[in-house]
């Protein structure tokens, strides 16, 4: 079984914002007002923060994308109630919308702050396009038809088109991307099989120096940056 | 007198009038709530970086009002302390409903309230490692228990009131301390992440239980023109410097702990951010230094103007600790990495607290004071008077 995993090369990252919004259009995440922005009420399952480090004149900026890490010892699957929030064999944590009580313990436990609640009742319904496959029998029903309010939500690292590649028979990695990686225009981001030592991520980690957001943490996660 | 119980008439004005306006406030709350269904929790001042609002801060303060309330009750039926028999009807009354509050409270929370069902199907559809599960454990067989022990009191079964007492004073202590460990636990939080919380939160449910008590106990007696008894209520008063003393070095000794290692932002935050105030006004001041200085005070101590003066105060100054771990704990920004993060992500979390909110809240603490007037007029809760005089007025 592969162990996807997203390798970001922070040399490259340029901050154009790119994989947020193709991912908000992947995946049809709510957008919401610059007051609602500033008020953190609006879902991002893709952010990029800005950390600066040092004083003025002498100051440096990293570009961070923030993906949801998914984590190995995932902080947000150990508290979730309501077996809502889960992970899958190839290590992708899911969040199942039918199963959310919306109680947002996971919201509070996630030290990535990768989860966000649908605070309002999203216009964008639909979670997926109709390109896609509507259900999925072997999880339950997947995509959820519709969007509602109440519920917590989160990146997928775009699982369904990992599934139907494998389904094709393409190369996860090289051929399919997730949206953020497909629409990264400096190829910064890099997504494959980390147990797999021949997959580009596992050369690309072995080249460079490389560190995990918030290791101390011990949540283990599946997102590398290769350091500047 | 000794172990007779009655109920109270509640034909009286006054009781009919606390009866209206009471239901009005728990009807207003519900149509908040229907608000906040139908429009989703942007009607609340939480966010994405404050999680949890009111509802959750009112849910635990009231799980320690209910804890402490019911740990008392077993001095009276399990450690045979005559003294507070009258009240100890009372007080397991005022554990069921206060319990009920709460779990009306996190539901209120929950993003689809119509789910809640999910949190008691344990081990069955549940993930038993959540804190929010095994407190889903908790809480219910507390509510049930609590049920029983109050059943079997009005049965006057003296033995078996024992064995149910020592039951629910050990779940209750349960209770509470699993309401700790929901924060306790969350590494994420570094304003949370500390074990001694669980104990902390069995402090403040103590403290917090008993004030309310007196609080309710002396309202109730006045009220319905019982005498209150100054001896009674001055041996509380005594429990309660006890409990504000244990509450204060488990405080003291959480902030210790996290200033004095390196790594102290969180705590310093806490100390002196933004939020500070809630703390060194409401915790300390109202919690601590005035219920203090009124109950080591050798004159005011003795009176029960002055302890119910210093338990009101306690309580109001619980419930702004819960407020203050809630949200100003919540608002500490997390260090996704190393630096300053810019703008909005790495910005502390900001609550406002929101009208549907706060009418909300208020609702329920209306609806929980209707079961009670109500729970005073039909059940046997009410130490019968030696005068005869039953007559009501609450």
């Amino acid at each position: 079984m592969a162990r996807w995993g997203m390798v970001i090369d922070l040399d490259k990252c340029t901050g154009c914002q790119s994989c947020s919004v193709a991912c908000k259009a992947e995946n049809n995440v709510p957008s919401g007002s610059p007051e609602e922005h500033v008020r953190r009420l609006t879902p991002f399952w893709q952010k990029v923060i800005a950390v600066s480090s040092g004083e003025y004149p002498s100051v440096s900026i990293d570009l961070i994308p923030m993906p949801c890490m998914h984590c190995d010892d995932a902080p947000c699957v150990t508290v979730c109630p309501a077996q809502a929030t889960y992970k899958r064999e190839d290590g992708i944590v899911i969040q199942n919308f039918r199963r959310c009580i919306g109680c947002k313990y996971c919201i509070v436990a996630c030290p990535y702050g990768a989860r966000s609640f649908n605070y309002k009742e999203p216009e964008d319904e639909p979670y997926n396009r109709p390109d896609l496959p509507p259900e999925r029998a072997d999880r339950g029903v997947w995509p959820f038809p519709h969007r509602v309010h109440g519920v917590v939500e989160k990146c997928t690292f775009c699982f369904h088109r990992i599934d139907a590649a494998i389904e094709e028979g393409k190369v996860v990695g090289e051929e399919v991307l997730p949206a953020c990686a497909e629409a990264c225009p400096a190829r910064a981001i890099a997504f494959g099989d980390l147990g797999d030592p021949a997959s580009h991520v596992s050369q690309l980690l072995a080249s460079r120096q490389a560190t995990r957001l918030r290791e101390e943490m011990g949540t283990s996660p599946k997102v590398y940056y290769l350091l500047k | 007198m000794a172990g007779t119980f009655i109920t109270l008439q509640g034909r009286s004005r006054g009781y009919r009038n606390a009866l209206i306006v009471l239901g009005a406030l728990a009807l207003t709350g519900l149509i908040c709530f229907i608000i906040s269904y139908v429009a989703g929790h942007q009607t609340f001042g939480s966010s994405n970086t404050v999680p949890w609002g009111m509802p959750i801060v009112l849910a635990i303060y009231l799980i320690g009002l209910s804890a402490g309330s019911l740990i008392l009750s077993s001095l009276t039926y399990v450690f045979g302390r005559e003294e507070y028999r009258p009240i100890a009807r009372m007080a397991v009354f005022l554990a069921i409903v206060l319990i009920f509050g709460a779990m009306i409270s996190i539901l209120i929370d929950l993003g689809r309230p119509e789910k809640f069902w999910r949190l008691f199907m344990f081990f069955y559809m549940n993930n038993m490692t959540s804190m929010f599960a095994i407190n889903g454990i908790l809480y219910g067989g507390y509510f049930v228990i609590s049920l029983v022990y109050l059943g079997i009191i009005f049965a006057g079964k003296a033995g078996a009131a024992k064995i149910t007492g020592i039951v629910a004073a050990g779940w209750a202590v349960l209770v509470h301390m699993g309401t700790g460990a929901i924060f306790g636990f969350i590494a994420a939080r570094e304003a949370w992440f500390s074990a001694l919380r669980p104990l902390e939160f069995l402090a403040a449910a103590l403290t917090s239980g008993v004030a309310l008590l007196i609080v309710a106990v002396v309202a109730t007696f006045t009220l319905s023109k019982r005498e209150v008894k100054g001896e009674m209520i001055a041996s509380l008063g005594r429990l309660l410097t006890m409990f504000i003393f244990i509450l204060l070095v488990l405080v003291i000794f959480d902030k210790l702990t996290h200033l004095y290692a390196p790594g102290r932002d969180a705590a310093l935050y806490m100390l002196t951010g933004p939020g500070a105030w809630v703390f060194w006004v409401f915790q300390i001041g109202l919690g601590v230094v005035v219920p203090l200085v009124i109950l080591l005070h050798p004159g005011l101590r003795k009176t029960v103007r002055g302890i119910v003066a210093a338990a009101a105060s306690v309580v109001v100054g619980v419930f702004f600790e819960r407020y203050y771990l809630v949200i100003t704990g919540a608002a500490y920004p997390q260090a996704y990495a190393p630096g300053k993060i810019e703008g909005v992500w790495g910005a502390a979390g900001s609550f406002a607290l929101t009208p549907v909110e706060l009418i909300l809240s208020i609702g329920i603490l209306a609806l929980l004071g209707l079961i009670y007037l109500l729970g005073l007029k039909y059940l046997q809760l009410a130490p019968a008077q030696e005068s005869g005089n039953t007559e009501t007025k609450p």
